[in-house]
């Protein structure tokens, strides 16, 4: 992916990031954790132009959830009320055991895609969630067997040469999301995802994923730079400063009309799949 | 054995939920679903060596 895609008009991938698992609707009230809330927050999302879904499972608390019955209610939920958008799931969890990491592969149908998490975050001020290159292997091998595609989580720079050392293990084309915030991720700035853009072989797709302030202004940089966008509650809690975001559905329209006027149109599910070979 | 500071409320001033939800009563506040694992030491995680709410409490 390039500058040449963009100015080829390619068209842009829009995952839409609707729950997560770190926080909830103590952080934003339109936040969804229900199967219910987070198939109705993913119908209007794919309305509004994502054509990928990143899904996370709850308990009825709000509290996360690995087991893949959960992550089932969740997809079952999403199906049932979504045209044709494409379920990833996470694989992500700090603290849980690597015996859990998998659940969420093992639904009925499988998803389409899944995310992996491809080293070390640190969480809080006193925990770091491993993903050692063991487990990264070992769901890496459970995704393939199901005919699943990884989103490699590119959480900084260090994660991207990771992710360049399994490239020939990956099916065409690899998917890499470039992560952008505080902590354990890439500083966000543009310079930053000029760098890591400049470090990705020919023939790799990648997605932008900046947290809070950074998802617009980045997002908005990795449309120019030929890349994909991934927005929502799940990362941005906010729509713009002191203004708490009204849906998931929001930003994605917002991302949707960034990348119209910027002369990419956006992705129908059924051309994600065709980009990312699904 | 959940944190001693962990309680579990429908609402504050701030926020009134559905169902309850976790709430430290070190730093008075809801807690991120992340956090509430920690709090219950559900997983691998235990509130002693991974909350610093706990820990500054307990100083």
């Amino acid at each position: 992916m390039t500058y040449a895609d963009y100015r080829d008009g390619k068209p842009v991938i829009i995952t839409a990031a609707l729950t997560g698992g770190v926080h909830g609707k103590e952080a934003n009230p339109n936040l969804p954790e229900t199967p219910a809330e987070i198939g109705e927050a993913a119908a209007a999302a794919e309305a509004a132009g994502a054509s990928i879904v990143h899904l996370h499972a709850r308990r009825a608390n709000g509290e996360r959830a690995f087991a893949t019955d959960r992550f089932q209610a969740v997809a079952d939920a999403v199906r049932a009320r979504t045209e044709d958008v494409i379920l990833q799931h996470s694989t992500g969890g700090t603290g849980a055991p690597d015996a859990l990491r998998a659940e969420p592969l093992r639904t009925d149908p499988a998803p389409e895609m899944a995310s992996l998490d491809m080293g070390p975050l640190n969480r809080y001020q006193h925990l770091t969630s491993e993903n050692t290159r063991g487990l990264v292997a070992d769901l890496h091998a459970e995704m393939q067997e199901r005919g699943i595609k990884p989103e490699l989580e590119v959480f900084n720079g260090g994660h991207l040469n990771e992710s360049l050392a399994i490239l020939d293990d990956l099916d065409e084309p690899p998917y890499l999301n470039l992560v952008f915030g505080g902590g354990t991720t890439t500083i966000p700035h543009p310079r930053n995802l000029l760098t890591l853009v400049e470090n990705l072989p020919d023939g790799v797709e990648f997605n932008v994923l900046a947290f809070g302030p950074h998802q617009l202004p980045l997002t908005t940089m990795g449309i120019l730079l030929g890349g994909h966008a991934r927005v929502g509650l799940e990362d941005n809690l906010y729509y713009r400063k002191g203004e708490l975001a009204e849906s998931n559905a929001q930003l994605v329209a917002r991302t949707a009309s960034v990348a119209e006027i910027l002369g990419r149109p956006v992705a129908t599910p059924a051309e994600a799949r065709e980009i990312l070979r699904l | 054995m959940p944190c001693p500071y962990l309680d579990y409320r429908r609402d504050d001033a701030d926020h009134e939920f559905d169902t309850e939800r976790a709430y430290c009563t070190a730093v008075e506040s809801f807690v991120q679903p992340m956090r509430a694992d920690i709090c219950n030491d559900r997983y691998d995680l235990d509130h002693e060596a991974h909350c610093e709410f706990f820990r500054e409490a307990e100083r």
